[in-house]
C-alpha cells in the first residue's frame, strides 16, 4: 500500500493553498487517494462520536445534499457524525475527504473500514503524520486544525458542552473560517455545545441552503444550480400519513406511535414498513422510528 | 435368612425398580453392601443399624449382607433406609415372612425411626404400578402425591412402629378412604392489566404464548421487561391433566413439590439468575437431576440480563431450543429430560441501558455492539419475536389507564385470544402431530403458511432488502401465522407480515 501514498511538501508545488495561510501548517501531508481540489468549495462537517440518531440523520442528509451542489465534504472519519457525513457524501456520488489522527495506513476507527476503502477511490485519506504512526490521543486534536484548515467552513452537527467539535471550531475561528452549527432542541446534552456557539455567534444552519447562501457558494459555476429540495409530491394512503405525522426526527418507539396513533400493532408496522421501503422513514434501532425526509403533500 | 424387598431408583425422571437382597447369616459380624451404591446409600447401613437399636430391637452379631440387583444399575438417594430396614426385620423374623411381597417401599430413615420424605415418589409408584405391585409404603410426607396415582394403593407412614405396625395388617389391602383429586386451577396471580403503557411488548407477549415463540425483551431499566415476563405463562392456556402429571413427575424427582399442595397446577415459571451454570440449566450431577430447563417444561423460561449470563450457558439452550428435550451422557449412562420451554429473554440495549436515548445514554457504537454480541448469532436467531420496551413517562405511570386499555389487555382477554389461536392452530396441524405454529417443519411450511399476493411481494422485499436468512424468513412466517390466527385469518396478509418482521429480532440491523 505505502507506493500508493502521496507525500506534499510545503515547500513544494501541490500543497493546499489554505493550509498555507496558517501559522502552524504542516511540513507534510501524507496522501492516499486525492487532495481536495482546490477550484471547488469545502465544507467541514464535524460532530460527536456518540451521537444520536437525529446528529447521524442529519450529518448524512446535509452531507448528501452539499455533496449534490457540488460541494466536497471533509471530516475525521470518526465513528458518528463523521462517518455519517462522509457516507452521506458518498451516497450523492461526490469525493469525500478523511483527514486522520495516524498515519494514513492505518485504519482508525476499524468501524470505518468500509469508508476508508471507498474513500481512497472517492476522494482521499489524509495525514500529518507519517505512515505508521499509531493513533494516539493527542493526535487528533492537531489534526482538528487541518480538517478546519482545509474547509471555507465547518459544519458542528452534535456537540456536548466539552467536546473535540469545540476544537475544531475554535480552531476554525482562528483560521478565519465560517461557522454554522446544526440547532437542536433545548435540553438535548448533545445539542448543548451546539447552542452555545450559535449563542456565541455561530450561523444556525437549520437548512443546508443556509450554507450555501452565507458562503455565497451558489454564484460559483461549479455549483449545481439545480434546486433539490423542489417540492416532493409524495401522495401517501391515509394510515400511512397519519403514522407520518406522528414521526419526529427524535427516535420514536412502536409503544408511543401506537398510542398516538390509536392503530392496531399490524396496521401500524405495515404502514412504517411502506414508509421505510419509500425512505421517508428509518428504523435506528429496535422498534424505534424516525422521520427521514421533507415531505410537501 | 435371605429376603427380598421391592424398592426403585430414579434414572432422569425414570424409575428403575430395585430388589433390595438381604441375607442374615452366620460368620464374623459385618454389614456389608454391594451393588453400585453411591455414597448416599451407604450411608443408609448407619441409619439402619442406630434406628433399630434406638427402637430396642436388637440386630444380632451375624454377618448382614445387602445386595442391591440389578446391580449394575447405578443408585443414589436415600429412599433405600427403609426397604433395607424393612428386609433386615423381616430376616430377623420381626416382620410376618413374604409379609411385604409385591408392595413397593421407598423412604429415609432417621435415628429415632421417624421416616422422611424422598424423591421421585410419584414416578416411583408409577413404575409400581405398572409392574403390576398390589401397594406401595412411601413416607408420610409423600403420601398425597404417591396417591395421585390411580390403580394402585399407596400408604404413608410416619416413623419405623407405623410401618411395622402396616405390614403387619396389610394396611394397603383394606379398602381405601376417599382419595384425593388433582386440581387445576391456575391462579394468576399477576394481570398484564397492571403494566401500564409497553403496548408493543404486551402485543409480543400475546403473540409468543399463541404461538409458543420464543420472544425478547429490550429496554432501559425499570421498563416493565421482567414485569411483563412474569406475566406470560397467565397466557397459557391451563394444562391438561396428562401435562400436570409430566410436570409434578419432574418436580417430584427434583424434591420441589410441596407437601401442601403435592402437584404442579399452574405452568412453571422458572427464572435463573445469569450466574447460573451450565449443568445447573441444562440438569447435571452424577446421576442428573432436572435442570432448569426441564423445570421450565410446558412453562415459561426467563432468562433476565441474557448479555450477562456467560457464553457457554446461553449455547446449550440451542439444542433444547430445536428438539424440546435434552440428551445428557455421563459415565453411568445416558439421560433425557423433556425441555419444551417457551423461552423468554430479557436484555439492556447497551451497557448502561438507556440506549437510544442519547441523553441519558454516552455508551460508544463499539460498546453497544459488544453488548449485543455476547449473544451469538445462532442464539439471536432462535428468538422469534424482539420487542422494546421503553422507559414510561410520569403521566403514563402515576395516571389512570382508560378502560378500553384495561380491559383489552387484561390476561383473562389475552388468555382468551391466545385460547382461540391455539384452537385454530390445533385443527390446522392435527394431522401433523404439532401443537403450535412454532413448531411447524421448513417443509411443511408452505402447506400451512398461506401469504395472500402483496404480502409475499413484502416478504421478498424485505428478503432482499434485509439479506435474511432461510431459517430467519420461516421464523417470520410462522409469527405472521400466529398473528393471522389472532386476527381469525385465513390467509397471511401484509398486516401480520410486516408485524413479523417489525418484532424480528434485531439482527436486521446493520450498523454503519
Amino acid at each position: 500500500m505505502s507506493e500508493n501514498i502521496k507525500i506534499y511538501k510545503k515547500t513544494e508545488e501541490g500543497y493546499p493553498k489554505n493550509l498555507l495561510q496558517l501559522p502552524d501548517a504542516p511540513s507534510r501531508l501524507y496522501v492516499l487517494g486525492e487532495l481536495p481540489d482546490p477550484m471547488r468549495p469545502a465544507i467541514a462537517i464535524v460532530g460527536a462520536r456518540n451521537c444520536s440518531s437525529y446528529g447521524k440523520n442529519m450529518a448524512y442528509e446535509y452531507a448528501r445534499i452539499l455533496t449534490q451542489r457540488g460541494i466536497q465534504v471533509i471530516s475525521g472519519l470518526a465513528r458518528g457524525v463523521d462517518a455519517a457525513a462522509h457516507a452521506g457524501a458518498l451516497a450523492a456520488g461526490g469525493k469525500t475527504y478523511g483527514v486522520m489522527g495516524c498515519g494514513v495506513d492505518f485504519c482508525y476507527p476499524t468501524s470505518s473500514r468500509k469508508l476508508y476503502h471507498v474513500m481512497q477511490q472517492q476522494g482521499g485519506i489524509l495525514s500529518e503524520f507519517a505512515p505508521g504512526t499509531p493513533p494516539l490521543s493527542y493526535h487528533f486534536p492537531l489534526r482538528n486544525r487541518i480538517i478546519s484548515g482545509l474547509s471555507g467552513a465547518i459544519l458542528v452537527v452534535e456537540a456536548k458542552e466539552k467536546s473535540g467539535s469545540l476544537i475544531t471550531a475554535d480552531a476554525a475561528l482562528e483560521q478565519g473560517r465560517t461557522v454554522f452549527a446544526l440547532p437542536g432542541r433545548v435540553g438535548d446534552l448533545l445539542s448543548e455545545g451546539c447552542n452555545r456557539l450559535i449563542y456565541q455567534g455561530a450561523i444556525p444552519a437549520w437548512k443546508p441552503e443556509i450554507i450555501l447562501e452565507e458562503m455565497e457558494w451558489t454564484g460559483k459555476k461549479e455549483i449545481i444550480q439545480e434546486d433539490f429540495t423542489q417540492e416532493k409530491k409524495i401522495v401517501l394512503a391515509r394510515e400511512d400519513d397519519l403514522v407520518y405525522s406522528c414521526l419526529d426526527l427524535n427516535p420514536k418507539a412502536v409503544s408511543q406511535l401506537q398510542d398516538e396513533t390509536g392503530l392496531p400493532s399490524g396496521s401500524l408496522l405495515k404502514s412504517l414498513y411502506y414508509l421505510t421501503a419509500k425512505d421517508l422513514a428509518r428504523e435506528v434501532w429496535q422498534n424505534y422510528y424516525i422521520r427521514t425526509e421533507k415531505r410537501w403533500a | 435368612m435371605y429376603t427380598s424387598i421391592l424398592s426403585a431408583t430414579m434414572q432422569g425422571i425414570r424409575a428403575i425398580p430395585v430388589q433390595v437382597e438381604v441375607d442374615v447369616s452366620p460368620g464374623l459380624p459385618g454389614f456389608s453392601m454391594v451393588g453400585t451404591v453411591n455414597s448416599q446409600v451407604r450411608e443408609a447401613q448407619d441409619r439402619v443399624r442406630t434406628s433399630l437399636h434406638n427402637l430396642e430391637i436388637p440386630v444380632p452379631p451375624r454377618r448382614i449382607t445387602i445386595n442391591l440387583s440389578p446391580a449394575d444399575v447405578p443408585k443414589a438417594g436415600t429412599g433405600f433406609d427403609l426397604p433395607i430396614t424393612a428386609a433386615i426385620l423381616e430376616s430377623l423374623g420381626q416382620l410376618p415372612k413374604g409379609g411385604l411381597e409385591s408392595v413397593m417401599v421407598t423412604g429415609e430413615v432417621g435415628l429415632d425411626g421417624q421416616i422422611k420424605k424422598v424423591r421421585g415418589v410419584l414416578a416411583m409408584v408409577e413404575e409400581a404400578r405398572k409392574s403390576g405391585c398390589q401397594g406401595c409404603i412411601v413416607p408420610w410426607e409423600n403420601r398425597r402425591e404417591a396417591q395421585m396415582i390411580q390403580g394402585i394403593r399407596s400408604v404413608g407412614v410416619r416413623n419405623l412402629g407405623e410401618f411395622m405396625r402396616t405390614v403387619r395388617e396389610r394396611t394397603w389391602e383394606h379398602p381405601e378412604k376417599e382419595r384425593e383429586k388433582m386440581e387445576i386451577a391456575p391462579e394468576i396471580t399477576a394481570d398484564f392489566r397492571e403494566i401500564k403503557g409497553q403496548t408493543a411488548a404486551k402485543r409480543g407477549a400475546l403473540l409468543a404464548a399463541a404461538g409458543f415463540h420464543n420472544i425478547l425483551l429490550m429496554g432501559p431499566p425499570g421498563s416493565g421487561k421482567t414485569m411483563v415476563a412474569k406475566r406470560i405463562p397467565g397466557l397459557l392456556p391451563a394444562l391438561s391433566h396428562e401435562e400436570a402429571m409430566e410436570i409434578t413427575s419432574i418436580y417430584s424427582v427434583a424434591g420441589l413439590l410441596s407437601s401442601k399442595v403435592p402437584w404442579v397446577s399452574n405452568r412453571p415459571f422458572r427464572s435463573p439468575h445469569h450466574t447460573i451454570s451450565p449443568q445447573a440449566l441444562a440438569g447435571g450431577g452424577k446421576i442428573p437431576m432436572p435442570g432448569e430447563i426441564t423445570l421450565a417444561h410446558k412453562g415459561v423460561l426467563f432468562l433476565d440480563e441474557l448479555p450477562e449470563m456467560k457464553r457457554e450457558t446461553l449455547e446449550i439452550l440451542r439444542q433444547p431450543l430445536e428438539d424440546g428435550e435434552i440428551h445428557i451422557a455421563r459415565v453411568g449412562g445416558r439421560y433425557s429430560f423433556p425441555a419444551e420451554f417457551l423461552l423468554v429473554g430479557a436484555m439492556n440495549p447497551c451497557p448502561c441501558g438507556y440506549y437510544p436515548d442519547r441523553n441519558r445514554c454516552d455508551c460508544g457504537e463499539h460498546e453497544i455492539k459488544r453488548y449485543q454480541q455476547r449473544i451469538s448469532q445462532a442464539f439471536l436467531d432462535r428468538m422469534d419475536i424482539c420487542v422494546t420496551t421503553n422507559a414510561a413517562t410520569y403521566g403514563e405511570f402515576r395516571g389512570e389507564i382508560p378502560d378500553s386499555d384495561s380491559i383489552q389487555w387484561s390476561t383473562e382477554n389475552m388468555r382468551k385470544e391466545v385460547e382461540r389461536a391455539r384452537l385454530i392452530q390445533k385443527e390446522r396441524l392435527k394431522e401433523s402431530g404439532i401443537c403450535y405454529n412454532s413448531q411447524i417443519p421448513p417443509g411443511e411450511i408452505s402447506t400451512y403458511c398461506k401469504t395472500s399476493e402483496e404480502a409475499e411481494k413484502m416478504l421478498q422485499g424485505a428478503f432482499e432488502k434485509l439479506h435474511l436468512s432461510g431459517r430467519a424468513c420461516n421464523r417470520i412466517l410462522r409469527v405472521a401465522r400466529t398473528a393471522a390466527d389472532l386476527a381469525g385469518k385465513e390467509q397471511i396478509e401484509e398486516e401480520e407480515i410486516a408485524e413479523a418482521i417489525g418484532y424480528r429480532s434485531f439482527d436486521k440491523h446493520s450498523w454503519k
